[in-house]
């Protein structure tokens, strides 16, 4: 790293908190694009390293900047490459630079600033941001470390805390009620009746879950082998749902249906076949398709939508009393990451900087008459040495990590170092 | 050795096992191995104080009120074991090892002089059956705890309330499955042990006796009906209640009809 990069580190974002969607899908960028992006911002001087996060909720550039104007040089490139204005783009951005920015970075990958508090993907998503970058060729010790460090906090605080493990969706919410009846899914039958938008992505979350061969009932024969073809499910017509409702362990139901499609005595009759064997119902309609008395059968749990958006609701809640301790570990990690680069970055600054005084103290002495030069050089010496003595002992000892960066960053400022 | 000092240090393991067991369930990562490890460390140690006592005694160890405990105690230990090697479930670690640790400590803070052996208690026969006595109701003892977590975790699921406890708790078929599993072995054992003790009754006392044995023939009647109905459907609450009410005979036994139906048959 060039110590001109230390404290440039900048991030140029787009999120859910600033930006609208309209702004979102056009700055959002595919894989492709993120390599595309940035070969041409590093081939163009724009950025010395670089790297773009891009997910539905945000477009974020991370990069170490030559110089202060990276949010219009960044915002401009944007623009020009997307065809989009750049006020428009510049009044729904926005801007960190220096430990900020590291912050920020540490936080999305901790799943703080996602719009479902907590959630995992997005750690996985900065993951793949850094390998894209690195076979783009933007990247060198520092970001990479950046990266890594913000991954190890996404990764502690996920172990450490709550903040991932109570799901947040109603499907997620109904597989952990099923997953603490029936343990292992795989032994388990699954049938989904209706193979509607929260049908599919029900039986979708079964097979992810485990379950082997979900079985799709569905008024309209043919969408249901549509959904089944897609998930290697089975398909079965309307006709043959009381024959199907014995042999599952879970039904899940979410038809349109104005009245109940399963009711008490079939239940019963259902569980006589199973000789007694638990069976659970999620009642995803509204209105209900399963009848509320089914609840009563022995062995027989039965959700409503409104059960498992009550779980959601509760667990949104216990996700959020995490946040402190996951917001310290953030901390932590990025203190760790600061007192790195706070340690790479001193003492050639300090180099630097008596390298400038000496460089200041030659410009007088070749002014100087040549008899004197000797004991001047010696006395100017002495000078800078006190000047420096005291500055460079506290930059030195300078125990916060963020502290020590932002004042070397000050001296650099001061003394115009990056120019030379 | 009558400090019992491997005896404390079993206590000591179990203590590292729970609190092992706990912390495992917090970061679900940890690995598994250390909890058995512990267990079965502090087995081998109770195996040892144990042994000592019975070479002082002339006897297994349950002719004192602290030996037979910390035989109890011991035997919970395998029990627990039997039924982690065979379930793969640690969830129930918290809840099952302090009563590992419960008789394991009583056993070395009660009395530990033995009263004078009657002569008729010596032999083989008899120290199996009560031996297999004490694994029974060792095994029995985990399937009520187990009852009362099944209960728990059933009343969790039909409240929809997603907490602690029940994020912790495993699922309900887990739990039925070592009910099972314990009652089994719990049958098994002391099944074995009426029939020994039976067998000697006859041969020594040339009788049967007793309202002790009734009882204990009840409990077999009782965890027998149980595993029945649980294969013909009876899955659930209703076998959890069960195996609750079968322990609640134990506990009769070995106090009401213990003490005062039994006088021959006593163990004080």
């Amino acid at each position: 790293m060039s110590i001109s990069q230390e404290a440039k580190l900048s991030l140029l974002g787009w999120s859910f908190r600033g930006a609208g969607v309209s702004v979102r899908e056009r700055v959002a960028f595919t894989a492709d694009e993120i390599r595309e992006a940035l070969t041409k911002l590093s081939s163009g001087g724009v950025i010395s390293e670089g790297v773009i996060v891009s997910t539905c909720h945000r477009s974020e550039i991370y990069s170490f900047v030559a110089d202060d104007g990276a949010r219009t040089a960044l915002t401009r490139f944007v623009s020009e490459w997307r065809g989009l204005d750049q006020a428009e783009l510049e009044g729904s951005s926005f801007y960190r630079s220096g430990g900020d920015a590291a912050r920020h970075l540490f936080r999305v990958a901790a799943g703080l600033d996602s719009l479902a508090l907590g959630e995992s993907e997005v750690l996985g998503q900065v993951r793949q941001a850094l390998s894209l970058a690195r076979e783009s060729g933007t990247t060198r010790a520092v970001m990479h470390r950046l990266f890594e460090s913000a991954v190890a906090a996404g990764k502690r605080v996920r172990t450490e805390t709550e903040i991932s493990r109570h799901p947040l969706s109603v499907s997620s919410i109904g597989f952990e009620l099923a997953r603490k009846v029936f343990g292992d899914f795989s032994r388990h039958r699954v049938l989904v009746i209706g193979a509607g938008e929260t049908g599919s992505l029900f039986a979708r979350h079964a097979v992810e879950a485990g379950v082997r061969e979900p079985v799709i009932v569905n008024r309209t024969l043919s969408r249901a082998q549509e959904l089944a073809s897609g998930i290697r499910g089975r398909a079965v017509p309307w006709e043959s749902l009381a024959g199907e409702v014995p042999q599952a362990d879970v039904v899940v139901s979410a038809t349109s249906s104005p009245g109940h499609v399963v009711t008490r005595p079939a239940v019963e009759a259902a569980m006589r076949e199973r000789r007694g064997r638990p069976m659970m119902f999620l009642d995803l309609a509204v209105p209900r398709d399963i009848a509320p008395d089914v609840s009563e059968v022995y062995n027989v749990y039965s959700y409503s939508i409104d059960d498992l958006e009550e779980v959601a609701k509760e667990n949104r809640a216990r996700r959020a009393r995490e946040v402190p301790l996951a917001e310290k570990i953030v901390e932590e990690e990025l203190e760790t990451y600061l007192a790195w680069l706070g340690n790479l970055s001193v003492v050639p600054t300090v180099i630097q900087w008596r390298n400038h005084l000496d460089h200041l103290r030659d410009l007088e002495l070749e002014r100087a008459p040549a008899a004197e030069r000797e004991r001047l050089k010696g006395q100017l010496d002495a000078f800078s040495s006190r000047i420096l003595f005291e500055p460079m002992k506290r930059l030195k000892g300078e125990g916060d990590a963020a502290r020590k960066l932002d004042r070397v960053e000050a001296v650099r400022h001061l003394f115009d170092l990056d120019k030379e | 050795m009558d400090s019992h000092v491997l005896g404390w240090v079993a206590v000591g393991l179990y203590a590292a096992a729970e609190a092992y067991t706990i912390l495992s369930l917090i970061r679900s990562r940890l690995p598994a191995l250390p909890g058995p490890i512990l267990i079965g460390a502090g087995l081998v140690f109770q195996f040892v104080d144990l042994e000592v006592r019975a070479r002082a005694m002339h006897s297994v160890p349950y002719k004192t009120i602290g030996g037979s405990m910390s035989l109890f105690g011991w035997m919970l230990g395998l029990s627990y074991l039997a039924l982690l090697f065979r379930h793969r479930e640690r969830a129930v670690g918290p809840f099952l090892i302090p009563f590992v640790i419960l008789f394991s400590t009583l056993g070395l803070l009660l009395p530990q002089a033995a009263p004078q052996a009657r002569p008729d208690t010596r032999g083989a026969m008899f120290a199996l059956h009560v031996t297999f006595a004490i694994l029974g109701y060792a095994a029995f003892t985990f399937s009520f705890v187990l009852s009362l977590l099944y209960l728990i975790q059933n009343r969790q699921l039909r409240k929809v309330k997603t907490g602690l406890l029940f994020s912790r708790l495993p699922a309900l078929e887990s739990i039925g499955g070592m009910i099972r599993t314990s009652v089994s072995i719990g049958l098994t054992v002391l099944g074995a042990s009426v029939v020994l003790g039976v067998i000697w009754a006859e041969r020594v006392w040339g009788t049967l006796p007793d309202a002790k044995l009734g009882a204990a023939i009840l409990t077999l009647a009782v965890y027998g009906f149980l595993l029945w109905k649980d294969r013909r459907g009876w899955v659930g609450e209703r076998v959890a209640l069960l195996s609750i009410l079968g322990f609640a005979l134990i506990l009769f036994s070995y106090t009401f009809v213990n003490f005062y139906f039994s006088a021959e048959h006593a163990f004080k």
